[in-house]
C-alpha cells in the first residue's frame, strides 16, 4: 500500500484524483476532435466509423478553392466585429449604469440580464416572428412611426437579414458582457477613483485612465468568449435565415452544417470545422495573452 | 502653502451625526494630526476637507478661499491614502506624473518634475517599474511622490503608515516629518496611533465620537489634558486613574491613596465634591519614601527601564468607557503601572512604597470628566 501522504508520493495522489476528469475530457472532447480531423482527410459523403478510407487532402483543396468558404470567413469576420464591438459598448454602458447607486437597481440588473436567461431558440423564434416581413411587429412599428415607407424584407434582403441576425445576437449576447464587466467594475478599489479625483481627473479622464485599464483583463476574457460564441452560434442564424439569402448570413458553423447535413459531404463539412477550430484557437490565444499582459 | 479653516462643520448620515461643530484653524506650515479611536470621525473630517465627502453644514476654507462646494481637483490639495491607491497599470513615473498630466502640463516639464521628486524620495531606479514590483515602503514613497510633485497648498494623509511593518513605520515617520519641514507645506495627518501623533505633530486634534476633545501641541495634550478621555488616550503606557475622597482643610484639599494622605494642587474651593477621579502618569510615580504601601503583581524589565504593575487600592478602582483606551490595553482597570528607571531589582509580590507628587496629579470632575486645575493654570508644569 502506498502512503499518499508521504512527500514522495503526494503528487501521485493528485494525478489519481485528476484521472477520471482527464479520461472524460479525452472521451468527449479530444476523441471527437481527432475523429473530425480524420474525417476531414477522407473523401467521404456519409462518415462511417471503422471503415478504412485512404487519407487525402481533397477536402482542403476544395475548401481553399471554393467561394463559399471565403464568403463564410468574410461573413463570420463581419459578424464577430459587429456583434463583439456593439455588445461590448452596450455591455459596458449597462454595467456602468447598474453599478451606480439608485432606487430599483436590483430590478435594473435583472432586466439587463434577462435576454441572457431566455433559452436561445425560444428567443430567436420570438424575434423571427417580430422580424417577419409581412406581419412582424418591427415592420409595423417602423411603418407606423414613419421611419420607413415600405416594409423591410428581412428574409430576402441580404443587408437586412445580416443586420437582423447581428441584432438578435447582440440582444442575446450583451448581458453576459455586462455581467462580467459589472463584476470587474466592482473590483476596482474606490480609492483609485478618489486619488484620481484629488489629482484633478474629470469624469472622462477617470473613465479612460482608471476604469478602462482596470477592466482590460475582463474585457479580454469577455471578448474571447463573445468571439467564440459568434463563431460557433448556430441556433440564431439557423432559425432566422438558415444562412440565406444567397449566403449573406452563412457563417463557418452554418457552412459546416450545410456541407455535412444538407449536402451530406461530411468530409468537406469536417474540413470547415477543423479550420474553424484552428482559427478560434489562434484568436483566443492572441486575445487572452494580449489583454492579460496589459495589467498583470 | 496655506492656512486651513473648518468653520462649524457638520456631517450626518441619515439621522446619525458623525461630526458635530467641528471648528479648527490650522496655520500655514503646520503639521496637524487628527487622532482618535476608530469611528471617531477623523477620516470623515479629512475626506470632507479633500472634497471626497460632502459636508452637511458649515464652511471649509483653504488659504482663505472657501472650497466647501469645490471638487477635489480644484482645491489644490494632494492626498496620500492608507492603501496608497496607486494606479496598478501605470509605471511609477506615470503614477507620480498623473496629477500634473491632468492639470495639462507639458510632457517635458512633467518629466523634469517627476525626476526631481524621484530623486528626493530615492525612487529614481524604479521609475519604469509597475507598483506591484515594489516593496511596501517603496509604494508608500511613490504615494508621497504623487502628492509632493504637484506642489499643492496642503497635504492630506489618511493613515499612510498603517500598512507598513513596525520598523519601517518608525523610519518613514521620521522621513515624512523631515520632508514636511523641508517643503513647509501645511499637512493634515490622520492616525489612530497616539505615538505617531505625539512624535509628528505640531498641533494635535483629539477626536471622539465626532466631537473635538482638545486641540493643542503634543506637550499641552500630554501635560494638561482637557478631560479624562484625552488623559487616557495620550501617552504610553496610558495614565493611571483611581477614585479618591476629597478632604478639605481650609483652602487646601487632600485625597487618600491606599491610606496615605496626598495634598492636591487644586484649591479646595474648586472641589465641591466628596470624591473625585484622579490620574497620574506611570512615569511620574516615585518609588520609596513616605508613600503608600503597595504590592507588586508583575515586573516587566526592559533593561534599565522597568514597568511595575500593582493593584489599584481596594475601593479606589475607576472603570469607565472614557478611559478604555483601545491603543495599549496592557492592563485591566484594577491595576496601575509605574515606570521607573533605576538600578533596583524588583520582584513579583514585593511590597514597596509609592509616592504620588502633588504637582503631577490630575484631578477630574467625577460627573463631567473634565480636568480641574489650579486657578493659575500652572498646575502641571
Amino acid at each position: 500500500m502506498i502512503d499518499f501522504s508521504s512527500p514522495r508520493h503526494r503528487s501521485k495522489f493528485g494525478y489519481l484524483l485528476l484521472a477520471p476528469a482527464v479520461l472524460l475530457m479525452a472521451l468527449i472532447i479530444i476523441y471527437p476532435i481527432l475523429l473530425s480531423v480524420d474525417i476531414s482527410m477522407k473523401d467521404v459523403r456519409i462518415a462511417r466509423i471503422g471503415k478504412a478510407e485512404p487519407w487525402t487532402l481533397k477536402n482542403y483543396a476544395w475548401l481553399f478553392g471554393s467561394e463559399e468558404f471565403w464568403n463564410a470567413i468574410w461573413v463570420t469576420a463581419k459578424m464577430v466585429l459587429m456583434v463583439g464591438g456593439t455588445a461590448l459598448v452596450i455591455g459596458l454602458a449597462t454595467a456602468i449604469l447598474v453599478n451606480q447607486r439608485f432606487k430599483g437597481r436590483s430590478l435594473a440588473r435583472l432586466f439587463v440580464a434577462l435576454p441572457w436567461a431566455v433559452p436561445e431558440v425560444v428567443a430567436t423564434v420570438i424575434w423571427a416572428w417580430m422580424l417577419d416581413s409581412s406581419f412582424g411587429v418591427i415592420n409595423w412599428a417602423l411603418l407606423k412611426s414613419g421611419i420607413i415607407s415600405e416594409g423591410i424584407q428581412f428574409a430576402s434582403n441580404a443587408t437586412a437579414s445580416f443586420y437582423s441576425v447581428c441584432f438578435v445576437m447582440i440582444w442575446k449576447g450583451y448581458p453576459l458582457v455586462s455581467i462580467m464587466l459589472l463584476a470587474g467594475l466592482q473590483s476596482i478599489p474606490q480609492e483609485q477613483y478618489q486619488a484620481a479625483e484629488v489629482d484633478g481627473a474629470g469624469v472622462w479622464q477617470r473613465f479612460f485612465y482608471i476604469t478602462i485599464p482596470n477592466l482590460m483583463p475582463v474585457i479580454g476574457v469577455t471578448m474571447v468568449i463573445t468571439t467564440l460564441w459568434v463563431f460557433r452560434d448556430f441556433a440564431i442564424i439557423h432559425v432566422l435565415t438558415q444562412g440565406g439569402p444567397i449566403g449573406a448570413t452563412t457563417t463557418l458553423s452554418i457552412l459546416t452544417f450545410e456541407q455535412s447535413f444538407s449536402f451530406f459531404r461530411m468530409g468537406q463539412g469536417a474540413a470547415v470545422g477543423v479550420v474553424t477550430m484552428i482559427i478560434c484557437a489562434v484568436i483566443s490565444r492572441a486575445l487572452v495573452s494580449r489583454f492579460a499582459n496589459s495589467v498583470h | 502653502m496655506a492656512t486651513i479653516e473648518f468653520n462649524q462643520i457638520q456631517k450626518s448620515y441619515g439621522g446619525v451625526q458623525a461630526i458635530r461643530d467641528f471648528n479648527l484653524t490650522v496655520d500655514d506650515g503646520d503639521f496637524c494630526v487628527f487622532v482618535g479611536p476608530s469611528g471617531c470621525g477623523k477620516s470623515t473630517a479629512l475626506k470632507m476637507l479633500a472634497g471626497l465627502e460632502p459636508t452637511s453644514g458649515g464652511e471649509i476654507a483653504i488659504g482663505g478661499r472657501d472650497v466647501t462646494d469645490l471638487g477635489p481637483g480644484k482645491r489644490d490639495i494632494a492626498m496620500v491614502f492608507q492603501n496608497y491607491a496607486l494606479y496598478p497599470h501605470m509605471s511609477v513615473r506615470s503614477n507620480i506624473g498623473f496629477g500634473l498630466k491632468m492639470h495639462g502640463l507639458p510632457k517635458a516639464e512633467i518629466d523634469r518634475k517627476v525626476a526631481e521628486v524621484a530623486d528626493i524620495l530615492e525612487l529614481s531606479d524604479y521609475l519604469d517599474r509597475k507598483p506591484r514590483a515594489l516593496s511596501g515602503g517603496q509604494r508608500q514613497r511613490v504615494a508621497l511622490g504623487r502628492a509632493i510633485v504637484r506642489e499643492p497648498s496642503a497635504f492630506l494623509m489618511d493613515e499612510p503608515l498603517s500598512n507598513l511593518d513596525a520598523k519601517l513605520r518608525v523610519q518613514t515617520r521620521a522621513e515624512i516629518v523631515k520632508l514636511q519641514k523641508r517643503l513647509g507645506v501645511t499637512t493634515i495627518y490622520v492616525t489612530h496611533d497616539q505615538v505617531e501623533a505625539l512624535t509628528m505633530a505640531t498641533k494635535i486634534v483629539v477626536m471622539r465620537k465626532g466631537v473635538i476633545q482638545q486641540i493643542g501641541s503634543p506637550e499641552t495634550l500630554f501635560d494638561t489634558p482637557a478631560n479624562l478621555f484625552v488623559a487616557g488616550f495620550i501617552g504610553s503606557p496610558g495614565m493611571n486613574f483611581f477614585r479618591g475622597p476629597v478632604e478639605k482643610e481650609g483652602d487646601v484639599a487632600f485625597t487618600r491613596f491606599a491610606g496615605a494622605r496626598i495634598k492636591l494642587a487644586v484649591p479646595a474651593g474648586q472641589l465641591p465634591f466628596d470624591n473625585a477621579i484622579f490620574g497620574i502618569r506611570p512615569e511620574h510615580i516615585r518609588i520609596g519614601g513616605e508613600g503608600a504601601e503597595i504590592g507588586l503583581t508583575l515586573v516587566e524589565s526592559l533593561g534599565t527601564e522597568k514597568i511595575l504593575h500593582f493593584q489599584t487600592p481596594e475601593g479606589q478602582e475607576f472603570n469607565d468607557a472614557d478611559t478604555a483606551a483601545d491603543h495599549d490595553d496592557e492592563r485591566d482597570a484594577s491595576s496601575m503601572l509605574a515606570r521607573v528607571i533605576d538600578d533596583v531589582r524588583y520582584a513579583d509580590g514585593q511590597a514597596i512604597r509609592v509616592h504620588l507628587p502633588e504637582d503631577k496629579i490630575h484631578v477630574f470632575n467625577p460627573d463631567t470628566h473634565t480636568a480641574l486645575r489650579a486657578a493659575s493654570g500652572q498646575v502641571n508644569t
